[in-house]
């Protein structure tokens, strides 16, 4: 089971299920396809830092729920049906007459906030598994070469972040050994972008001296094949998407 | 192979130029070593040779460089691949892919090499630096000395003329370092690689090269070879330091040569020092101390105390548990079983002000600690903490490293200036006890014996322990007066450095080798030795 799949296949997958949540637009459904990410990122995890991804995307899926409730209860247009209860409305300047802050909450609104904060939150958490299960250096093999500053980029972006939480990490223990008191966002911060910064020059100037982008065409050493496996899994979330669209 | 030609560069925002005038010829399958002060410019040099200077980093060059005919002024790094292969300081911040594979054919897919020949350079390639049983290993899994020689494959597999290295060898163990500086000798000699590479450690490189540039620092640059540079240099290692110790008529730069020239001196009978016997005070002890990361044992049952005024090396191979043992001694690692008791106190329940005055610690990247705008700044704030008059920390760092600008942002430091900051910030506590994590990784030799001296100061007059994990053995012959081996999570030795130091061949100091079977680990005690007969 966990011989690895081709790079593009999660993201086709994950591609395809989104289209399918997003036009269905049913909340239920579009848990259940998280709870099938969250199956299949917990049996293919392989240990590498990016798996971790995915949980962060969970996590900040929750945020943006939360952040969508919060606005759904302050700001918006009135839905009429049970009223759960009021807020005093904020009195704003007449040239600001569309918006209205505050009010009656009803039930209706606030299911709708809902619901749109965990189809948003499943896009995420959809492309979270897609990026936790692909190794990113696995993933530029085989984009094509005309998108090099792209391929430099996207390096040296997913390189240096899984790095970042260790960094920070090891920063906070030597800071803590020293028996400073108060660790701030300062003093993290400040060694920690000298460190990130000189870590994705030279990793530049690696890719640069290597050659990378310097032929227009790339030849491939081990290339990725694409087998029935893969055909499988994206055949699995065509079928899923079209049952969505269908229904 | 390479050719300078009035070849100057400045940065942008510098008043200093890094090179001026510089005009010199390497030949092919030569192997020449630029030497210079820390932050003197030995990288810029470097990377001057394949374009990355100052394509990626700027500057205004004059001159000319050429490279087997193509000038890297019109040149992108890109378009030299084929021709210059270039390992930076730390490979590890260099490597685009996750499988050693498939980072060594990383340059030929980029070049579009025809698949066949990528299979069969690869085969050649991992056989020459002997990677071939961690082939399809992670790469962030293998030691340092293997990431190392993963690098240098890398390079190779494109079949370069010309091999650029960044201190190859300083964050390796010494037997690592062996390792690879044999496969460049091999490489010069078989294959006529024109091999350039900048290196602190010159005891170790300096049997190896055939011709020296060496970076004053002003502009200025010397070339010759290895005998001519070093006579006049103020950068030698210990070898010639003995040299020039014992008035010899000539200077040797390997061992084998100085042993010859030495043997009269080797045949004098001398009286046995006796290591000065202080009364051991504990002031660490560690009683069976295993410490587990899951099911890997990263320290089983070691057992050890550290005395009053003590200065303890802590040596050993990458992942042998040094740093286990150093973080579990301050405290920020739970032991799974025994006991670490730092002067009869559990160090993990020390925080803030209370562990400062007990534990000064020194991280292995000292900027982990810095994060004000100057230098003044940060030893203000160090005053505050410790609770001293104002100036106190900025007047002891004046003393260490006198000229050290004191309105100088802390990361525009040189590696020893920055040491030297971080170190009277943590002493500013007066701390009884100092440990410090591969304190001189990228110094130089001025450094090094400058912290030496601060050291050995802190250790004698105020008679606190120190403890320090390093690869660096001439430091460790230098400044410590007993040694703690560790492998695979245990104390394989234990004792005097002399004892420790003599009793293996890979980490014995070059002094040591030249004047074996004498007891003698440096130029000091060669001169105070032979003081007493003569």
């Amino acid at each position: 089971m966990n011989k690895p799949l081709h790079p593009l296949t999660m993201w086709i997958w994950s591609l395809i299920l989104a289209v399918g949540v997003v036009v269905l637009d049913n909340a239920w459904v579009a848990l259940a396809t998280v709870g099938v990410a969250v199956l299949f990122v917990r049996a293919r995890s392989d240990g590498s830092p990016w798996n971790a991804t995915f949980w962060w995307s969970l996590r900040f899926g929750a945020f943006v729920i939360s952040v969508r409730v919060l606005i759904g209860i302050l700001i918006g247009i009135p839905i009429p049906g049970t009223v759960l209860f009021t807020l005093p409305i904020l009195d704003l300047p007449s040239w600001m007459s569309g918006i209205r802050v505050g009010g009656a909450v009803t039930l209706e609104r606030l299911s709708s906030s809902v619901h749109e904060g965990i189809i948003i939150a499943t896009m995420i958490a959809l492309f979270g598994a897609a990026s936790a299960l692909t190794s990113p250096h696995k993933l530029l093999r085989v984009l094509p070469v005309f998108i090099y500053e792209v391929g430099v980029t996207l390096v040296i972006a997913t390189s240096v972040f899984p790095q970042l939480t260790q960094s920070v990490k090891r920063i906070r223990k030597a800071q803590y050994m020293r028996g400073m008191e108060k660790v701030s966002l300062r003093s993290i911060a400040l060694p920690l972008l000298e460190e990130t910064l000189t870590r994705s020059l030279q990793l530049a100037q690696s890719m640069d001296s290597r050659g990378y982008g310097a032929s227009r065409k790339r030849s491939r050493y081990r290339p990725a094949p694409w087998l029935a496996r893969d055909s499988w899994f994206v055949f699995s979330a065509v079928v899923a998407a079209s049952a969505m669209v269908a229904a | 192979m390479i050719t300078f030609s009035n070849v100057s560069l400045i940065y942008p925002h510098s008043t200093k130029t890094v090179l001026e005038d510089l005009n010199c010829e390497i030949q092919e399958g030569e192997m020449v070593l630029v030497m210079g002060h820390t932050g003197s410019g030995k990288s810029s040099l470097l990377r001057l040779i394949n374009g990355l200077v100052p394509h990626h980093t700027g500057g205004i060059l004059a001159g000319d460089i050429s490279v087997d005919g193509l000038s890297t002024r019109a040149l992108k790094p890109g378009a030299l691949a084929h021709l210059v292969g270039i390992v930076g300081q730390n490979p590890i911040n260099g490597f685009v892919t996750d499988v050693v594979e498939e980072e060594i054919a990383f340059g030929m897919e980029a070049l579009n090499f025809p698949p066949d020949v990528m299979r069969k350079r690869v085969e050649e390639v991992l056989d020459l630096l002997s990677l071939n049983a961690v082939r399809a290993r992670a790469i962030s899994s293998l030691s340092g000395g293997e990431q190392q020689r993963v690098a240098i494959a890398a390079a190779l597999v494109m079949h370069p003329k010309v091999l650029v290295l960044d201190e190859p060898t300083s964050a390796l163990d010494p037997i690592a370092a062996e390792e690879v500086l044999s496969v460049l000798h091999r490489l010069v000699h078989d294959l006529s690689v024109t091999v350039i590479m900048a290196e602190h450690r010159l005891e170790r490189v300096i049997q190896f090269v055939d011709r020296i540039i060496y970076i004053e620092g002003n502009g200025e640059t010397s070339i010759g070879s290895a005998e001519e540079i070093l006579s006049k240099s103020e950068l030698v290692p210990p070898i010639i330091r003995l040299a020039r110790a014992l008035n010899l008529s000539e200077f040797g730069t390997s061992v084998r040569e100085v042993r010859r020239l030495t043997a009269d001196v080797r045949g004098i009978a001398v009286a046995e020092i006796d290591g000065a016997t202080r009364v051991h005070t504990p002031a660490i002890e560690v009683d069976s101390l295993t410490v587990k990361y899951g099911d890997d044992f990263a320290l089983r049952g070691v057992s050890t105390s550290i005395g009053k005024g003590e200065i303890v090396a802590l040596m050993g191979r990458n992942g042998a548990g040094k740093s286990s043992l150093l973080e579990t001694i301050v405290g920020v690692l739970k032991p799974s079983s025994g006991a670490v008791r730092v002067y009869q106190q559990d160090p993990a329940e020390l925080a803030g002000k209370s562990r400062r005055e007990r534990i000064g610690y020194v991280p292995q990247e000292p900027s982990d600690l810095l994060y004000h705008q100057s230098v003044r700044q940060e030893c203000q704030e160090a005053d505050l903490l410790a609770g001293l008059a104002s100036g106190t920390t900025l007047s002891f760092l004046d003393k260490l490293v006198p000229q050290i600008s004191h309105d100088a942002h802390p990361h525009d430091l040189s590696e020893g200036q920055r040491l030297a900051l971080v170190l009277s910030i943590v002493l500013s506590g007066n701390p009884q006890l100092l440990i410090l994590d591969e304190p001189t990784r990228g110094l130089d030799y001025q450094a090094k014996s400058l912290f030496t001296r601060a050291l050995k100061e802190y250790a004698s007059t105020l008679n606190y322990p120190v403890l320090l994990a390093t690869h660096d053995v001439e430091l460790v012959a230098e400044l410590a007066d007993r040694v703690i081996f560790l492998a695979e999570g245990e104390i394989v030795a234990d004792g005097s450095t002399l004892d420790v130091l003599l009793s293996s061949p890979a980490f014995a100091p070059q002094v040591a080798k030249i004047m074996s079977p004498q007891p003698w680990l440096t130029v000091d005690h060669v001169v105070s030795a032979l003081a007493e007969k003569l």
